[in-house]
């Protein structure tokens, strides 16, 4: 079994167009939502990528390009595989052209085509854990030799759908998200597109692990038994105990509900629980692409210093504090994301570099 | 692949008339609150278990679905009501692959690692469920929307 890596990243968001700006502006503490106008005058909040170029296909070959780039997963072979992960794909180009004929592979062969890859394409759509089950195929593949290195694109970019689809099920908040905040009333939803290029090539971060793990009971919401047996799935298959994880960056997307229960049971795998941080109040919930985008951003910020404020009142009763400052010593971080449809995602990053 | 073996494989193309029915009888009820290509995946799955001859999935089995059409019907809709207002909750929730993994996960009575993930080559997809799965094996299959469901219950040779 060879062991796999995190080579390199890259990351567009809210924060900026690449990871050196997103944590200037996370160090400076982010910047408000923008306001997402839909039909009948109705509008939500979004974190949006800065970039008004009015067509969608050249706005996000544009942003995919320079995020690939950033990952350096295009200055090699560019034959490993490709996996492109999303909830929404191209469906903000489909908006506008009514083009329902092209099918679930072509946004991938598209990008592919956009980056000159030449290895394997796959498209993976599991929601808001739809990069995350991307980065575990990745992980698989070199682990068993049968790819030495690999790019997982996380992809959300604009659409009327998401928001629209989101908002009327009543999930998203009108003003900001709040993870774990005491007046936390829903998500807000963000713009993203994140590269993470893995390599069994020795570097800082080790990809130690990771469980995906769907429950259909409650394909809205989040499942505590399904969290516990993540968490327990992930730790076993990284060969690790609880008490061996220094950092846990939870979903935390500001639901009222789903944030209590996702404590609740992350409390019952972590007594006591180790730190927590939350980067969703800065970059927003990115669906398919928040798995990928958040362990790009996380990683940079325990390399570089930097930590996102949380300027709001946390929930007391979640017994779930996010941490002001980077732990001193994050040997292993867990990285969760819960998804729409019942998904319950994690890996677990080791920091060799310490 | 030589270590794996294929328990099941069950192909239905074209689509009889009454599968709907047939799934409804076979589950005891009509699945609720799902869109049609979520209930093919859920008709060509419950129908390749029982080919297997097993009546739940194993916990410590995967499952895996891929489709290159996708909901393509829910998601025309929902782009549709997107387009004039908010729309309806449950056309939202059926243009999301996820939701299909819920609905089988939901009637199949099993919790596990379940992903929507597809390629131009089928072997390919095919091959990586193989890499990610244990000795429990994977349930896996192509779900092309009003056409046809595929799917294969592939395990583990034993010693």
């Amino acid at each position: 079994m060879n062991e796999v890596y995190l080579a390199g990243r890259g990351l567009a968001s809210a924060l900026g167009p690449d990871i050196g700006s997103g944590l200037v502006a996370l160090g400076r503490g982010g910047g408000p939502p923008r306001r997402f106008e839909l039909a009948g005058g109705m509008a939500w909040p979004l974190y949006t990528i800065a970039d008004d170029e009015p067509d969608w296909m050249t706005r996000a070959r544009r942003i995919i390009e320079r995020v690939a780039r950033e990952s350096g997963a295009l200055g090699g072979s560019r034959s490993g595989p490709l996996f492109v992960a999303s909830s929404s794909l191209d469906i903000g180009s489909r908006e506008n052209s009514g083009d329902f004929e092209r099918d679930y592979q072509s946004f991938a062969e598209l990008v592919a085509g956009w980056l000159d890859w030449h290895g394997p394409v796959f498209t993976v759509s599991t929601a808001c854990t739809s990069s995350l089950n991307a980065l575990l195929s990745a992980r698989t593949l070199i682990r068993n030799g049968h790819a030495d290195h690999a790019l997982v694109l996380g992809v959300e970019l604009r659409n009327r759908v998401s928001i629209a689809g989101f908002g009327g099920m009543q999930l998203l908040s009108a003003d900001r998200a709040l993870p774990f905040g005491k007046h936390r009333d829903g998500l807000v939803l963000g713009e993203a597109v994140a590269a993470l290029h893995v390599s069994s090539r020795p570097s800082r971060w080790r990809i130690a692990g990771g469980a995906n793990v769907v429950e259909g009971e409650d394909p809205a919401g989040t499942v505590p038994e399904a969290v516990v047996a993540m968490c327990s799935e992930a730790l076993a298959s990284s060969a690790l105990a609880p008490r061996d994880i220094a950092l846990i960056k939870p979903q935390a997307a500001g639901g009222p509900v789903n944030d209590a229960t996702e404590a609740r049971a992350l409390r019952q795998v972590f007594d006591p629980l180790p730190p927590l941080v939350s980067l969703k109040a800065a970059i927003g919930h990115t669906l398919g692409a928040a798995g990928a985008a958040e362990v790009a951003l996380l990683t940079a910020c325990l390399e570089g210093g930097v930590w996102p404020r949380v300027d709001y009142a946390q929930d007391a009763l979640l017994e779930a504090p996010l941490a002001d400052r980077a732990p001193a010593n994050a040997g292993h971080v867990l990285a969760c994301i819960l998804g729409f449809g019942g998904g319950h995602a994690a890996v677990v990053l080791e920091d060799r570099g310490r | 692949m030589s270590d794996w073996i294929t328990t099941a494989h069950v192909t239905v193309d074209p689509l009889p008339l009454d599968w709907r029915d047939q799934l409804a009888v076979r589950l005891g009820q009509r699945p609720r609150r799902i869109g049609p290509w979520a209930e093919l995946a859920l008709y060509g799955a419950r129908l390749c278990l029982d080919a297997a001859g097993e009546s739940a999935l194993p916990a410590q089995a995967q499952l895996r679905v891929a489709s290159l059409s996708g909901p393509r019907n829910a998601t025309r809709q929902i782009v549709e009501q997107a387009q004039t207002g908010l729309p309806m909750p449950f056309s939202f929730m059926q243009s999301q692959p996820s939701q299909m993994l819920a609905a089988l996960s939901r009637h199949l009575g099993w919790q596990g690692d379940a992903r929507f993930i597809v390629s131009r080559d089928q072997q390919a997809v095919l091959d990586l469920a193989l890499q990610e799965c244990s000795a429990a094996g994977v349930l896996i299959g192509w779900v092309e929307e009003d056409r046809r469901t595929e799917w294969w219950r592939m395990v583990l040779r034993g010693p």
